[in-house]
């Protein structure tokens, strides 16, 4: 089974992603896929009582699962490249804009390197590369404890300094 | 100047233990080269030619004493004796040990400096006009608003995987000493229509394979939205810019092809979103910032003759490397990083430490970089000229050749280079033997020559008067002309004047296009006025005129 970092612990994956065979406790489609079910243009591919989950492409515009961030339990943001940088805007505004509040999970190649930054993005689930070792990327999360923007709720801004001290 | 408080002194301390784990993790095999490289560039290292190259960030340029006696003492122990300015005021170290690179971080941050996000794609150091704070056409000093893009852009969660580099430079005078119309954000600091300041707002601009100057996309952004506004524009660049081709990957691609008007479009969209959140400053922060960067207690002193009864040397350096202040009895003092005969911009242990003895004795205690590689002392009294320039003269950084053809900009070049096509040092040492005469270099009057050893313009040749780029013909090292370019507030993209010519010929080429300057030029004229009103004809007749 697929391990991944979530909520800071290693942990096994109870979702199936696309082209999986669908898991019991929920099933993760593409975002076409996603809105086809939801238009009921698509019949689900979930089993009944399972969760269906969503995984943006880069390219994707994140704002089409706006109507649904209430409900939706798993939002996977894929990273085809390490490079790709797409996908921390894509989790930044899933939290800041759209208000979704659902596990938020970085898939693809993901770096030890990353995970600070994408955490700071809004991410609390990681589905690394397959080189990456999953409890030196728990570990990653607290590389820095300061930070100089406001995102997400994370620490002061230095501009409110000021006024702060 | 800024200091850092707890917040920056422990951000850098663990971006340093980052650093150094990362490069542990990579000479323990467990980081492939692949892997190592975007981390590692991230932090100003690159691998080049001979070995490693650090390249520490100077945040708009703007030094202390002390931390210029730190630069001569990494260039000590941990290089081969100097130092290396750059065209983004940073400076460079060219033959750094790998593994001693996590020290030189750690000696950085006990002066507040570091080498964070120096290169890869990613917010780069801001720059500014080196006059900044005592230009007398100034309307706001831009260092305040420099440091909180500092701040801001500094490990940017969301901007530190952008499609390619990105650079900001903020200048507050109308005359442009910061080359901000060639940057990806210019910032140009003005008044607005009720006398508050804000910012004229310039994206697009760039050298590279693609020159472009940038275009103006808000005439007037009131100063509080200085970060919302970046933000806005660096997140349409981060989800539209192209990510398949580097060579288009820069905004400048992505908002010729969205067009400018859609592009403002969707950066006013995005704004109008994010303009009154975390990110508004206020005037309490602001004023916070400007206090950082306070005028100094000049004392009141008149503005006097110092040159009667100098000799012609001291006349000459006092008329080509001092400038105007603002206040009346100052001056500013160039210190040229162009002696003839040493790689432009470079500067060595010694020369450190003395100009951070003189700057203490004589001027702020601070130092300035600035983008066509030289360095300034701000406050000098004029009565205290002639020692410093003494002083100078003693350091070898006296040459008064500011502004002159010999105060060249060039990049490192194929000397150290690894993406270089040609050398650009050996040329810059080949045309100060040529115009060695530097009587004849102040009648030819105000000259920049720029110089790139590849199309990447380090060396920004396409806004040189005179540009030089470096090419590759069969293996073989020619050289490309264009003439008539400006980096200034009336940026221009010079012209080529013709087929790229071979190394030994530079100078030659060079001393024709002057030529034809000396022989049309009208009373005053520079080089540059004569190529805009005659253009490049006269000038591509006479270099490639067959019995030349």
């Amino acid at each position: 089974m697929r391990q991944i970092v979530k909520h800071r612990q290693c942990q096994a994956d109870a979702w199936s992603m696309p082209g999986e065979a669908a898991a019991a406790a929920g099933v993760v489609v593409s975002l076409a896929d996603y809105l086809a079910v939801q238009a009921g243009t698509l019949a689900s591919p979930a089993p009944a009582g399972a969760a269906l989950g969503v995984q943006l492409e880069p390219a994707d515009d994140e704002a089409q699962l706006l109507p649904f961030a209430a409900q939706l339990q798993l939002v996977v943001v894929n990273f085809p490249k390490s490079a790709e940088g797409r996908g921390y805007t894509q989790g930044r505004m899933l939290r800041e804009r759209y208000g979704y509040c659902g596990e938020l999970r970085a898939a693809g190649a993901v770096l030890l390197d990353q995970v600070f930054l994408l955490a700071r993005c809004g991410f609390d689930a990681f589905d690394m590369a397959p080189s990456e070792n999953l409890t030196l990327a728990a570990t990653e999360l607290d590389r820095f404890s300061v930070a100089y923007q406001t995102v997400v709720g994370t620490v002061v801004q230095p501009h409110r300094r000021g006024q702060v001290g | 100047m800024y200091r850092y408080d707890t917040l920056d002194h422990t951000l850098v301390a663990e971006r340093v233990a980052q650093f150094r784990d990362q490069t542990q993790r990579f000479l323990a095999g467990q980081l492939s080269e692949d892997e190592f490289k975007p981390l590692r560039l991230r932090n100003g290292l690159y691998i080049q030619t001979h070995a490693p190259m650090l390249r520490v960030a100077v945040p708009y340029g703007l030094l202390s004493t002390r931390q210029v006696r730190m630069l001569a003492h990494l260039a000590r122990k941990y290089d081969r004796g100097y130092g290396h300015f750059t065209t983004r005021q940073n400076i460079q170290y060219n033959w750094p040990k790998l593994e001693e690179v996590p020290d030189m971080l750690a000696d950085l941050a006990t002066v507040e400096m570091h080498a964070i996000q120096t290169s890869g794609n990613c917010i780069r150091n801001t720059t500014a006009d080196h006059f900044a704070g005592i230009a007398p056409d100034e309307i706001d000093d831009p260092r305040p608003y420099c440091e909180i893009i500092r701040q801001w852009s500094t490990l940017h969660p969301e901007f530190n995987y952008l499609p390619r580099k990105f650079k900001i430079a903020v200048t507050g005078s109308p005359a442009d000493r910061a080359a901000s119309q060639v940057h990806d954000i210019g910032l140009h600091l003005l008044r607005g229509p009720d006398g508050q300041i804000g910012f004229e707002v310039l994206v697009g601009g760039g050298l590279g394979r693609t020159p472009i100057i940038g275009k103006v996309i808000r005439d007037f952004l009131p100063r509080e939205h200085l970060l919302s506004y970046l933000e806005a524009v660096l997140r349409v660049y981060n989800r539209a810019g192209r990510r398949d081709n580097i060579y288009k990957a820069r905004i400048k691609i992505l908002v010729k092809a969205m067009g400018e008007e859609a592009f403002r479009a969707a950066v006013e969209q995005e704004w109008a979103l994010i303009r009154d959140t975390a990110l508004l400053l206020d005037v309490v922060e602001i004023d916070r910032m400007r206090k950082y960067f306070r005028p100094l207690p000049y004392e009141k002193l008149p503005d006097i003759d110092v040159t009667a009864g100098r000799e012609a040397a001291f006349v000459a350096w006092y008329r080509h490397n001092t400038r105007v202040h603002k206040v009346s009895g100052y001056r500013a003092v160039m210190v040229s990083l162009k002696t003839p005969g040493i790689a432009p911009g470079d500067m060595t242990a010694e020369q450190m430490d003395g100009l951070a003895d003189l700057a203490d004795l004589i001027s702020s205690g601070e130092v300035r970089s600035t983008h066509d590689q030289n360095l300034v002392l701000g406050d000098v009294r004029q009565q205290d000229l002639y020692e410093t320039w003494q002083r100078l003269t003693a350091l070898g950084l006296a040459t008064a050749n500011i502004g002159t053809l010999a105060d060249m900009i060039c990049c490192p070049g194929l000397d150290f280079c690894s993406l270089a096509n040609a050398s650009s040092i050996s040329i810059a040492h080949q045309i100060t033997e040529r115009f060695s005469d530097i009587d004849y270099l102040y009648d030819l009057g105000p000259l920049e020559i720029k110089m790139s050893g590849c199309m990447n313009a380090c060396g920004h040749h396409h806004v040189g008067h005179i540009g030089i780029l470096g090419v590759d013909k069969h293996g073989e090292e020619w050289y490309q002309i264009t003439i008539g370019g400006s980096a200034s507030g009336d940026s221009s993209l010079g012209e080529v004047i013709g087929p790229s010519v071979a190394k030994l010929e530079v100078a030659n080429t060079l001393a024709a296009l002057l030529d034809v300057y000396v022989s049309i030029r009208e009373e005053d004229e520079t080089f540059l006025q004569v190529v805009r009103r005659v253009g490049v004809t006269p000038f591509r007749e006479r270099v490639y005129a067959p019995n030349r």
